[in-house]
């Protein structure tokens, strides 16, 4: 049964894989639309870059927080949800999917569902966004003064922030499975919503928000928890609520999806 | 090819009632627009609780993030996708064909959709207003030509997203076109910052393009941050953006066109 279950595991990875480089050939056919979509994704965040440091020519800190620990929190947002348009961009077409019928064929195949869908597409913008993240992570870092030493927990905590993210955007678009429509907005709001709110220092905001960002919608666990604990804003007990949060997200990813696989019907009906 | 007024009227109303039946998106761009502006609220709440920065206090911050809101509800919830689709999937062919002029008529439906997120801008600037009570115009004068910047906000973000959506007949795809425009319009306007506080030379390359019309021009006017004179100023450069876009587009076209491609070739 080991060998079995270790044989599937490696068959859904053969599979996401082979996806993947498929949709990286895809692009590779479009380098105009590649170099527009990488350019736009590394703009929106080299805007975002600028914006922090004219904010911080102006005043010292916001909420305690000062310019190099901000630039960590937007820089590890900024990979992550990066990530999940490399990673799994395709679930953002569910809604689509589910509209049109287009499940029906990928139930019948040998993989999981929801690895089928997520690999129908890649963001390109996810190249940049990606690389000015990492800028921006790594620039913090290094200017906040934090030594190499803690270089096992940002690791822990850009590995948690991608699996969180890549696994709530499936969740949300999951919801269309119930709610029909060909748009992904409950993700798309909740994207949104992260890269306005989940930017800044949590304690600008009223108690409720920090309890659902913590406790309801980890979207805390993404970024700010693993900042926060690298630069001494929160006690080293809260990172071990990360690769928590990371379980639960992939949990709820996998226990909402299967849900909507059963209430699907296919097109018109 | 020129067309009358009517048909004008009839691709904005059409256009109009098209958005109007997908009602989510009312509320897609309220819980969006409205979420933008209180976590901006938040943020400059807490900046300002000692004292005002860059001629900012947080009574003339309210009433900016506000209008703000107004510009952002109305410019990015335009239908700007279903312009670029026409040229993305050949539709252009058949749009060519029609004895109308395809610029205008582009222009007449994109403003109709505009017109459309009125409803959002209406609550959620009442909402705001009850929320957080911002100051009203600096006198009736400001308040009335804030009005007519706020209605220049039409053929200008018409000129802007038109000529970048002209970019798709040499590209396969839109979304990274918009995002370009939407992240430059979001930081050059001032929204995302007043354009005070950024450094003199930003400031001037904000100031050289026609994205300070959206936000910083609307604000300045409201705020009484410039005079009557300064606010037929500015104004006159909103004014003078909308017509060179509006021109400048035409020539792109002409030359754009002969790069369209059907699907089947």
């Amino acid at each position: 049964m080991v060998r079995d279950k270790s044989l599937t595991a490696r068959h859904v990875g053969g599979v996401y894989w082979r996806a993947l480089v498929a949709q990286i050939r895809a692009i590779t056919e479009y380098p105009a639309d590649f170099w527009v979509m990488a350019s736009a994704g590394a703009m929106w965040n080299v805007l975002q870059f600028a914006f922090i440091t004219v904010l911080f020519a102006a005043v010292p800190d916001v909420a305690g927080w000062r310019y190099h620990e901000m630039l960590m929190l937007s820089g590890l947002f900024t990979v992550a949800s990066g990530s999940t348009a490399l990673l799994v961009d395709g679930v953002w077409s569910t809604g689509q999917m589910v509209l049109k019928g287009e499940i029906d064929y990928r139930m019948t195949r040998p993989a999981p569902v929801v690895v089928q869908v997520a690999t129908t597409h890649i963001g390109m913008q996810g190249f940049g966004e990606s690389g000015i993240g990492l800028l921006m992570f790594a620039y913090g870092w290094i200017g906040a003064g934090l030594s190499l030493a803690a270089l096992p927990i940002g690791l822990l905590g850009l590995v948690c922030a991608i699996v969180i993210e890549c696994a709530l955007i499936t969740v949300f678009c999951a919801v269309n499975f119930w709610i029909k429509g060909p748009m992904s907005n409950f993700a798309f709001v909740l994207v949104d919503l992260q890269s306005n709110a989940m930017v800044l220092p949590l304690g600008l905001f009223p108690i409720g928000v920090r309890i659902v960002t913590l406790f309801v919608i980890p979207v805390a666990f993404v970024n700010f928890v693993p900042v926060a604990v690298l630069t001494g804003h929160l006690s080293a007990w809260w990172l071990v609520g990360t690769p928590l949060a990371a379980l639960a997200a992939v949990l709820a990813a996998v226990g909402v999806f299967r849900l909507g696989l059963r209430s699907y019907d296919s097109a018109g009906h | 090819m020129t067309h009358g007024f009517a048909v004008d009227r009839a691709f904005a109303t059409v256009a109009f009632k098209r958005r109007l039946a997908y009602k989510t998106q009312w509320v897609l761009g309220l819980v969006l627009g409205g979420g933008a502006m209180l976590v901006s609220m938040a943020l400059w709440h807490d900046l300002l609780a000692d004292g005002a920065l860059s001629g900012y206090d947080w009574s003339a911050m309210r009433a900016y993030i506000i209008i703000g809101f107004v510009t952002a509800t109305v410019v990015f919830g335009a239908a700007d996708w279903q312009i670029a689709d026409r040229i993305l999937d050949g539709h252009i062919a058949i749009d060519l064909t029609k004895p109308v002029d395809f610029q205008r008529a582009r222009a007449a439906e994109y403003v109709g959709s505009m017109i459309s997120t009125v409803p959002t801008v209406i609550v959620g600037v009442t909402g705001a207003w009850l929320l957080f009570d911002p100051p009203g115009p600096a006198t009736a004068t400001a308040g009335a030509l804030t009005a007519v910047s706020f209605a220049l906000v039409f053929p200008l973000a018409f000129g802007i997203t038109y000529l970048t959506v002209l970019v798709c007949f040499w590209t396969k795809r839109y979304l990274g076109i918009m995002w370009l425009r939407e992240a430059l319009l979001g930081f050059l306007s001032g929204m995302m910052i007043p354009l005070a506080f950024m450094p003199s030379w930003l400031q001037a390359i904000a100031w050289a393009s026609p994205f300070p019309h959206f936000t910083a021009t609307p604000a300045a006017i409201y705020l009484g941050h410039v005079d009557t004179a300064g606010a037929l100023g500015l104004l006159a450069a909103e004014a003078a953006w909308a017509v060179g876009l509006w021109f400048g587009a035409r020539l792109v076209f002409r030359h754009a066109v002969k790069k369209v491609t059907v699907h089947g070739g």
